[in-house]
């Protein structure tokens, strides 16, 4: 059975000139995999993210035909249900650590507090669970990281401390949106990895957004390519040097490679794609 | 063209480049590569004048760089940015943007100079009066490569150019600057972790850690993959 079922998915904005749809009825599904969702700025790839745990306010308007999280209706669910949802079964890393942490509450409190809110442990208890959790990813000394505030770990550090945050209650489904980019690339890798790890051994589902077709070819599944708020190709990512779709064979194609021979990289004729 | 030696920077205790010898010759591509504090972007801003406390040599043509304010670097280096959101001003236009460097060097022809880099970087003459805010991130960051061009430098600093833009984007930036590189002889100095983009816009590479300088290579050697320091390969080995 699969664990999230989107149909027909449409998320849209008030403009000047009537209402702007930024996804444009996506369908798909998620089982207990690793799925990359790719695509350019402005493709919808994270409200699509976003819509899924509901974190579009007004006046933007989410609509669905169906929205199933592991059985549950995610578009008529109350506001206080899917509060205990969040951060307990599905959960979000966002692109930028430095943006994403408190920055005046320390470390270890800050990732405590979503085992007080979901859960009943004691100081002691949630204390122990947030060093384990730390240790989980890969973070050497967590008794010093938990006492430190945010400004005084580095960028790779801080999206490791993110997902702690994110997988201490082991969720069902954890989406990232863009969760390398504001990173190094030598630690990207690691932070991949670590993902990577914790999506085999607790057998959750994972969604990754991101703009790296590359990257997401390494770690996913599956893929989807989204031009235009649509799905416009959709593919195992095994497969993807065979896409089909104009749009995803000029991204491959403008791409450079570390053997790069070309004296001039094609471009993608967005007249001809029918886009902006 | 470019030509570094011996060249160490540090901030009070802390040394941040250390005795860093390099040559770029002219019309050549050169490329630094490295993890974030290994001190590529601090070399840069050596260069660029940016920074004034070092030590060393740094030659730019037949020009010894002076520490302190150097007019005449201006007319021989410019420096293209990483986020061309945050090196535009916003509340100029791409015209004023672009005079902006021919009236402090008293230049005239003011108009002709414009419309003439603005075609060079392949921008339609109806974005000459327009705010940064109302271009895209590609078209931002040609505005900010026709700044750089506007004085006409032998030297072209790039830090990062094409990080901040899309796949696609990337692509027609890489291919103006390869372009520009040919059509005027210009000598590029590239600050990047993106090995794929040096194989593809450079012809010589130099590889940083934590201020050293490891190796330099050419980019033939970065094509087979073949460095010949473990660090080098370890880089390799990271990127996708």
């Amino acid at each position: 059975m699969s664990l999230l079922t989107i149909e027909n998915l449409r998320v849209s904005f008030p403009g000047e000139q009537g209402a702007v749809e930024v996804v444009k009825g996506i369908s798909f599904e998620l089982g207990r995999e690793r799925l990359g969702i790719v695509g350019e700025s402005g493709s919808g790839k994270s409200m699509t993210g976003r819509s899924i745990l509901r974190l579009i306010d007004k006046p933007g308007k989410v609509t669905a035909d169906r929205m199933e999280f592991d059985g549950l209706d995610l578009t008529t669910l109350s506001n206080k249900r899917m509060r205990a949802l969040r951060g307990a079964r599905m959960s979000m890393v966002m692109q930028d650590p430095k943006f994403s942490l408190n920055p005046v509450m320390r470390i270890g409190d800050q990732i405590a507090e979503v085992l007080s809110f979901h859960s009943k442990l004691n100081a002691r208890e949630r204390r122990k669970r947030v060093l384990e959790s730390l240790e989980a990813v890969r973070i050497t000394d967590p008794e010093r990281v938990y006492k430190l505030y945010p400004h005084e770990v580095s960028g790779g550090m801080g999206q490791r401390i993110m997902i702690a945050m994110m997988v201490i209650l082991e969720p069902d489904l954890m989406i990232a949106d863009e969760p390398t980019s504001a990173l190094d690339v030598s630690v990207q890798a690691q932070v991949l990895d670590i993902m990577d790890d914790l999506v085999t051994r607790t057998g959750m589902g994972l969604i990754i957004i991101s703009h790296d077709l590359n990257m997401v070819a390494r770690y996913c599944d599956r893929i989807l390519v989204m031009f235009n708020g649509e799905i416009v190709e959709s593919c195992q990512a095994s497969e993807l040097a065979n896409a089909q779709h104009p749009y995803t064979q000029g991204l491959l194609a403008s791409t450079p490679t570390i053997d790069e021979h070309r004296d001039r990289l094609p471009v993608l004729d967005r007249t001809q794609l029918g886009g902006v | 063209m470019i030509d570094l030696k011996h060249l160490s920077i540090a901030y009070g205790e802390t040394s941040v480049v250390k005795d860093v010898t390099l040559h770029v010759p002219e019309g050549g591509s050169f490329a630094l590569v490295g993890e974030s504090g290994s001190g590529k972007s601090t070399i840069l801003k050596a260069i660029a004048g940016q920074i004034t406390n070092w030590t060393g040599r740094i030659r730019l043509g037949d020009h010894d760089l002076q520490h302190g304010r150097d007019p005449a670097l201006i007319r021989l280096c410019q420096m293209v940015f990483q986020d061309p959101f945050g090196s535009l001003h916003p509340r100029k236009t791409v015209d004023t943007i672009l005079s902006e460097p021919l009236s402090i060097h008293g230049i005239g022809d003011q108009n002709q100079r414009v419309l003439e880099t603005l075609d060079a970087v392949g921008l339609a003459r109806k974005f000459r009066f327009r705010l940064p805010h109302q271009l895209s991130g590609g078209q931002r960051q040609r505005v900010a490569i026709a700044r750089a061009l506007m004085l006409d430098p032998p030297v072209m600093l790039l830090d990062e150019p094409t990080s901040a833009l899309d796949v696609s984007v990337q692509a027609e930036v890489l291919n103006l600057l390869k372009t520009l590189r040919e059509e005027r002889g210009l000598t590029y100095f590239l600050v990047t972790h993106d090995l794929p983009v040096v194989s593809f816009l450079c012809d010589n590479l130099g590889i940083l850690r934590q201020g050293e300088l490891v190796e330099l290579a050419t980019v033939d050697q970065l094509k087979q993959q073949q460095f010949s320091s473990d660090y080098g390969n370890e880089l390799l080995s990271k990127s996708f």
